[in-house]
C-alpha cells in the first residue's frame, strides 16, 4: 500500500545531510591545503639550507685563498677588519688555536668539530643577546689553528614562523572559499533534487503524465532523471492498462445486468406468491445496485480520463448545496439524522451536474456511516495545497464541506477510503459499492480541485470532515 | 390506444426485448436496424414516438435525429445510449431528442417514458388549466392551494412541484429519475431511496385517513397518481 503523503510546508533547503556534506568538503579542502603548505615548507627549507651551505663554503674558500696568498697576517687582518666576504654582517668567523682567538661577529667561538660539510650551530653574540642559530664549518689550517666560518640565520624556526603565518592565511582563505563552494554545491544539488522530488510528488498525487525534463548533460542527475522517467512511463502504462481493463469489464457487464433485470421484471409480472415476489423484489434491487455501481465505475473512468465535454458554467455552490440538502433532508429525517446547512454564496466555474452528484455522494456517505448530525457548508477560502498549487502558492478556492459526527475514518485509512471499490472493514456490512468518494475525487480532479478527508473538529476528533475544494 | 412506435436499434437482443415488451403493452412496433433505414421510415410515415439508439451502423442516432428535425419531422424521440452519462444526455437533448435514457435501463423506465411521450402527443392538453384535478384532489397552479375535497393541504414548495408533476402526468407511470429531472432539474440516479422518502411524505399528506388512495407504487418502475 503506497502512501501518498502530501508534502507539508516548504521543503527544507538545508538538511543535516546537506550540512554534513558541506562540512566534509570543507575539511577535505583544508587538509589538502595543509599538505601543500607542509610540502612547500620542506622544499623551501631544503633550498634555503643548500643556499646557506654554499654561502658558508664560499666565505671559507675566500678566507683560505687570503691565507694562502698573504699567510696568517692577511687572514687575521681580514677577520679583524671585517674586509671582503667577512664584511657581511651575517657572517661570523673564529680563528682559534693561537694565543688569542680572533673573532668576527662572535662573543665566543662555537664548539664545532672539524667536518667536510657545514653544520647547524648556536651562535653566541654576547651575554645580553640570546644565542641564535647558524650554520658553520670548521677546518684545520696548515699552522694548526682552527678556522670556523659560519652564517647566522634562524633557518628552521623563522621558516616555521613564516609558514605558520602563510598557513593561517591559507586556512582563512580556504575556509572562505570552501564554505562558498560547498554551499554553492549544496544548493545546486539541493535544487536539482528538489526539482526531481517535485515531479515525483506530482506523480504521487495522480498526475501520471508528470515527467522530468532531460538536460542531456550525461551526469548522475541525468541518469536519475532518465531512470525516473522510465519508471514513470511503466507505472503510467500499467495504471492505464488496469483502468482500461476495469472499464471494459464494467462496460461488458452492463448488458448481462440489463438482461438480468429484464428477466426479473418478467418473473415479477408472472409470479403471484408473496414469498417469491419478495425474493424477486430483492433480486431486482440488487441488480439495480449492481447496475449503478457499473455506471458509476464507468463514469469515474471517464472523468479520470478527462473524456468529458466541458460544460462548466459559473454556478453558485450554495444553491446547488441547498438543492442537495433539500433533496436529502427527508431521507436524513427518516434515518434520524439532523441535516443542517451553513451556506455562504460562492460562485465557481464548474459542471453543475457533476458537482451536484459529488455533493449528493458526500451527504449520502455521511448518512450511511453512522452520523446523528450532518453539517453541509459552503465557503470561499484561500488554500495552500500541493495538489492544487505545485508551487505552493496560495490559491483562491471554494469549499464544500460535509461534517458528520459518525465514527470517522482513521487517518491511515483515508487514502484508501477514496479508492475505487474499497470499503473499510467497519463499513463492509452497509450497502453501497464503495465508489462514492472515488467519484467525488474524480470530480474534484477534473475541476483542478481536491477532496480532503480530515478529523471532525473538537470532541476528541470524532466524526469525519470531507472537504471538496474547487478553484474559484 | 394503439400508438405506433418506431424502434431504431441495431442490437437484435435489446431490440427484441424492447419490441416484445412494447407489443405486450399494446403498442404497434416497427423496427429498423440501421440509421439510414431509420431515417427513411421516420420521415416517410407517421409514428407517435421514435425510440432511437445513439450508436447505429450507416448513420448514427444523433445525425439521424438532426436530419429528421431538419426535415420538419417533429415526432417525439426517446434516445437510448450505451454511453449512459449526463454528457450524452445533454448532446442528445440539444440535438432535438425529447427524452433520453441511458443503457442499461429497466423496461419499466423505458415504458414510462414512451407512454409519457405518447400522451404528450395524443392526449388532451392539460397545461392550459390553472386548476388540475385528480378525483377529489385539486391543485391550483396560480394560488398554489391544494385541497382534497374540503381539506386544505399545506405543502412545501418542493412538495407542491412534485404533486403538480404527478398530477400533470396522472394515470402515467413516472419513475424516480423522471421526478428528479422534472422537479429538481438534476440528472443523476440518486441510488438510495431519496425520492421514495419525498413521495412517502407527500403521500402521507394526501392519502392519510382517506377512503381511496391516489398514490400507487408501480413495482420496479416508480409511481402513478390516479383516482381510479
Amino acid at each position: 500500500m503506497p502512501s501518498t503523503k502530501p508534502l507539508t510546508g516548504n521543503p527544507r533547503r538545508l538538511s543535516p545531510t546537506m550540512l554534513w556534506l558541506v562540512a566534509a568538503v570543507f575539511v577535505l579542502q583544508l587538509l589538502s591545503s595543509a599538505a601543500a603548505i607542509f610540502f612547500l615548507r620542506g622544499q623551501m627549507l631544503e633550498v634555503v639550507r643548500a643556499d646557506r651551505m654554499r654561502q658558508v663554503l664560499d666565505v671559507r674558500d675566500d678566507l683560505l685563498a687570503t691565507y694562502l696568498q698573504g699567510g696568517r697576517p692577511s687572514l687575521a687582518q681580514m677577520i679583524v677588519r671585517q674586509q671582503g666576504s667577512a664584511a657581511d654582517p651575517t657572517v661570523f668567523i673564529a680563528l682559534t688555536g693561537g694565543q688569542i682567538p680572533l673573532l668576527s661577529n662572535l662573543a665566543k667561538a662555537p664548539a664545532l668539530d672539524i667536518a667536510p660539510r657545514p653544520r647547524p650551530v648556536m651562535v653566541h653574540l654576547g651575554s645580553d643577546i640570546p644565542d641564535i642559530e647558524g650554520m658553520a664549518i670548521a677546518g684545520q689550517l696548515s699552522d694548526g689553528e682552527r678556522l670556523i666560518v659560519g652564517v647566522m640565520g634562524a633557518t628552521e624556526s623563522r621558516f616555521n614562523l613564516a609558514f605558520a603565518t602563510a598557513a593561517g592565511l591559507t586556512i582563512l582563505v580556504a575556509v572562505a572559499l570552501a564554505t562558498a563552494s560547498a554551499l554553492l554545491l549544496g544548493f545546486e544539488i539541493s535544487r536539482r533534487t528538489h526539482a526531481i522530488a517535485e515531479t515525483a510528488a506530482q506523480f504521487a498525487l495522480g498526475n501520471f503524465g508528470a515527467r522530468l525534463t532531460d538536460t542531456r548533460s550525461g551526469d548522475g542527475f541525468d541518469h536519475l532523471r532518465l531512470q525516473m522517467n522510465r519508471m514513470a512511463e511503466r507505472i503510467d502504462r500499467l495504471v492505464s492498462e488496469l483502468s482500461s481493463v476495469s472499464a471494459s469489464l464494467a462496460h461488458d457487464l452492463r448488458s448481462p445486468v440489463a438482461r438480468l433485470s429484464a428477466a426479473i421484471d418478467t418473473a415479477l409480472d408472472k409470479v403471484e406468491e408473496p414469498a417469491a415476489l419478495e425474493a424477486l423484489q430483492a433480486a431486482r434491487e440488487n441488480a439495480d445496485g449492481l447496475r449503478q455501481m457499473l455506471d458509476t465505475a464507468l463514469e469515474i473512468t471517464r472523468l479520470e480520463g478527462g473524456a468529458v465535454t466541458d460544460r462548466r458554467l459559473p454556478i453558485d455552490l450554495a444553491r446547488v448545496a441547498e438543492d442537495m440538502a433539500e433533496l436529502y433532508e427527508p431521507l436524513a429525517e427518516q434515518s434520524g439524522v439532523l441535516l443542517v446547512t451553513r451556506l455562504d454564496p460562492v460562485v465557481v466555474v464548474a459542471d453543475r451536474e457533476l458537482v451536484s452528484r459529488a455533493i449528493a455522494n458526500l451527504i449520502d456517505n455521511a448518512l450511511k456511516y453512522g452520523a446523528r448530525r450532518v453539517e453541509l457548508s459552503t465557503s470561499a477560502g484561500i488554500v495552500t495545497s500541493p495538489a492544487i498549487t505545485p508551487g505552493l502558492a496560495p490559491a483562491a478556492m471554494a469549499e464544500i464541506a460535509v461534517l458528520d459526527d459518525g465514527p470517522g475514518i482513521a487517518a491511515e485509512d483515508r487514502d484508501r477510503a477514496i479508492e475505487r471499490f474499497v470499503r473499510l472493514d467497519n463499513a463492509r456490512t452497509l450497502p453501497g459499492g464503495g465508489l462514492g468518494l472515488a467519484m467525488v475525487q474524480a470530480v474534484a480532479r477534473l475541476h483542478g480541485g481536491e477532496l480532503v478527508l480530515s478529523d471532525g473538529p473538537g470532541r476528541g476528533n470524532r466524526g469525519l470532515l470531507a472537504t471538496l475544494r474547487l478553484p474559484r | 390506444m394503439s400508438a405506433r412506435i418506431l424502434l431504431v436499434e441495431d442490437d437484435t437482443q435489446i431490440g427484441d426485448y424492447i419490441a416484445r415488451g412494447l407489443d405486450e403493452e399494446g403498442f404497434v412496433v416497427d423496427r429498423a436496424d440501421n440509421g439510414r433505414d431509420g431515417l427513411f421510415m421516420a420521415t416517410d410515415s407517421q409514428f407517435d414516438v421514435v425510440v432511437l439508439d445513439r450508436m447505429l451502423p450507416a448513420m448514427d442516432g444523433l445525425s439521424l435525429l438532426k436530419a429528421m428535425r431538419a426535415a420538419q419531422v417533429d415526432t417525439p424521440v426517446l434516445m437510448l445510449s450505451a454511453l449512459g452519462s449526463t454528457d450524452d444526455r445533454v448532446s442528445g437533448l440539444t440535438a432535438g431528442a425529447d427524452d433520453y435514457l441511458g443503457k442499461p435501463f429497466s423496461f419499466a423506465e423505458l415504458l414510462a417514458r414512451v407512454q409519457a411521450l405518447v400522451r404528450r402527443r395524443t392526449g388532451p392538453s392539460k397545461v392550459q388549466d390553472t386548476t388540475i384535478r385528480c378525483g377529489e384532489l385539486e391543485l391550483d397552479r396560480l394560488t398554489r392551494v391544494v385541497r382534497r375535497a374540503a381539506r386544505k393541504i399545506a405543502l412545501q414548495p418542493r412538495e407542491f412541484r412534485l404533486l403538480e408533476y404527478l398530477m400533470l402526468h396522472q394515470g402515467e407511470v413516472v419513475t424516480r429519475t423522471m421526478l428528479l429531472e422534472a422537479v429538481w432539474d438534476y440528472h443523476f440516479d440518486p441510488g438510495t431511496n431519496v425520492i421514495d422518502v419525498h413521495i412517502s411524505r407527500l403521500r402521507r399528506k394526501i392519502d392519510d385517513g382517506e377512503q381511496t388512495v391516489l398514490f400507487h407504487t408501480v413495482r420496479g418502475a416508480g409511481y402513478r397518481l390516479a383516482a381510479d
